[in-house]
């Protein structure tokens, strides 16, 4: 049997084009991106971390583009940083500067600065509120009007307060591992094709940008015994970080001459991870090791899931997946394995009637060989 | 002022200022658009604080214009879709390059208003402080 090259269904796909349309247009109702600003925070933060790109006003205008659907929303917000230019690099943030909203750890109750608790579902009911079903402007005006009137009346310092680390605090007193700042320049896996072995810069960038799901499920495989990471939360801090950059052409490199150019929000997570050593007598000493996590937007079992892998990719080894480079790293973008388990639904008659072609010869000569 | 100060003031601010400052400049001077406002990205680069290493977390949509006074360049780039905003911070950034005496006259007006962003951050965190967890050890 020949192959026939075919070529058609321009008109249907308009068609289909329309009804897609009329399937977002026919419930009669508008979602404003304002709305999807206000009141789906967790979603535009997912959107923007897994396509990379910090910006809640084009995550919300994809989230509703994209009718909800998340690997949607990521793909259109991939597809439109693509035909943007980048024409800075920031000077290198540092955790320090973050104005926190929320830091708490696991690992001790008394951290310099305290507990915060900040906004959290963490210990909220899992109840389905029906209340909602018939929400009012005018009582959630009334509610916001007493809470603001409440944190007015608040007699708090008048000085804005940057907590230091919780492992800066351990370092000091010797119990982990100080390291000098290591100025190397990163790679970049959106100018360069991940290549293996890996450097440490990139698996944290591919990590920090995969998708939530994906990451969480890996992280969670290797405690279950498909890895050797079972940390601890050192802390998981969610907060605003500044970006600064330099001019690209003034030669002055004076750092007050720096722009000032915005800030984002981000999760940032060091679990603390215990290890064996060899010490000089040769004998097993336990140690903590950190495993760190950052991500756009709050997102902390994701982040706390990044501090397991790259925990895990730190200590490379074959007898755990979740150890494998290649295994993680090479399936945890929100496109590249969307997209490909989707290109499954275009057209592969060519090859499929290879296939047939070979399973009829393959019969035909059973046939043959039997009459 | 120098720009690292004067960008954190008026991005953080709400805008009104840097408009006002941008107006003042642009109704007496002659202020030439060089670029208009165009959307682009800013790679972040960080440090984890595992290894003390750096690596990039990803890009951020920022909005720049540059205009030019006298003779000189000034860029306004911010995170976000701000266009208004990028113009007059070009302005602005173009008023200090070419030393306008006006730029002197805005310092009081700048830390007036650093004042106030940094009495609104301080009251927020204020509030935030009221998550704050007060453990008490139990006798067993």
């Amino acid at each position: 049997m020949g192959y026939v090259p075919v070529k058609g269904g321009t008109q249907a796909i308009e068609a289909s084009i329309k009804r897609l349309t009329y399937e977002r247009l026919k419930g009669e109702e508008i979602l404003e991106i304002n709305t999807i600003l206000a009141t789906m925070g967790s979603m535009v933060d997912q959107v923007m971390s897994e396509s990379s790109l910090y910006s809640p006003e084009l995550a919300a205008l994809a989230i509703k583009q994209g009718e909800g659907s998340m690997e949607e929303a990521v793909f259109l917000m991939r597809a439109h940083r693509s035909t943007l230019p980048r024409h800075y690099y920031s000077e290198t943030v540092e955790a320090e500067t973050m104005l926190v909203e929320r830091r708490i750890s696991a690992s001790f109750k008394d951290i310099p600065g305290g507990q915060l608790l900040g906004a959290t579902y963490d210990y909220t009911h899992r109840l389905l509120d029906f209340g909602l079903l018939e929400e009012s402007m005018e009582t959630n005006r009334k509610w916001l009007q007493d809470y603001k009137n409440n944190l007015s009346a608040l007699q708090g310092s008048t000085e804005v307060v940057y907590f230091p680390k919780v492992v800066d605090y351990l370092r000091k007193e010797g119990l982990f591992k100080t390291y000098e700042p290591d100025n190397t320049f990163p790679n970049d896996v959106t100018k360069q094709s991940l290549q293996f072995p890996t450097t440490r810069s990139a698996r944290l960038q591919v990590l920090t940008r995969g998708q939530t799901g994906t990451v969480t499920s890996f992280g969670y495989a290797s405690l279950r015994g498909y890895g050797q990471v079972h940390p601890t939360v050192g802390e998981v801090r969610v907060g605003k970080i500044p970006i600064y950059t330099a001019h690209p052409n003034e030669v002055d490199p004076d750092p007050e001459d720096q722009f000032y150019v915005g800030e984002m929000r981000i999760t940032e997570v060091e679990s603390f991870v215990p290890v064996t050593v060899k010490n000089d007598n040769n004998e097993g000493e336990l140690e903590f090791e950190i495993g760190y996590g950052v991500c756009y937007g709050q997102n902390e079992t994701k982040a706390i899931a990044m501090s397991i892998l790259d925990q895990c990719l730190e200590h490379p080894n074959a007898d755990f997946p979740t150890h494998d480079e290649e295994f993680v790293l090479l399936h945890l973008d929100s496109v590249e394995s969307t997209g490909f388990i989707s290109h499954l639904k275009l057209p592969h008659y060519v090859t499929f009637q290879s296939k047939l072609d070979s399973i009829r010869q393959v019969k035909k000569g059973v046939q043959e060989v039997e009459s | 002022m120098k720009r690292r100060r004067r960008t954190e003031i008026l991005i953080q601010g709400d805008g009104r200022l840097a408009k006002d400052l941008a107006a003042s400049i642009a109704e007496k001077y002659e202020c030439r658009e060089i670029s208009a406002p165009e959307q682009g990205m800013i790679m972040v680069k960080m440090r984890e604080t595992a290894k003390n290493s750096l690596f990039y977390i990803g890009e951020v949509l920022t909005t720049e214009a540059k205009a030019e006074i006298s003779g000189e360049i000034g860029t306004g780039l911010l995170v976000g879709m701000d266009e208004q905003r990028a113009s007059d911070l070009a302005i602005i950034d173009a008023a200090y390059k070419a030393q306008l005496p006006e730029t002197a006259e805005w310092e009081p007006l700048l830390l007036d208003e650093e004042q106030q962003i940094h009495a609104a951050k301080a009251q927020q965190q204020a509030g935030l402080f009221e998550t704050k967890v007060n453990f008490e050890t139990m006798e067993v």
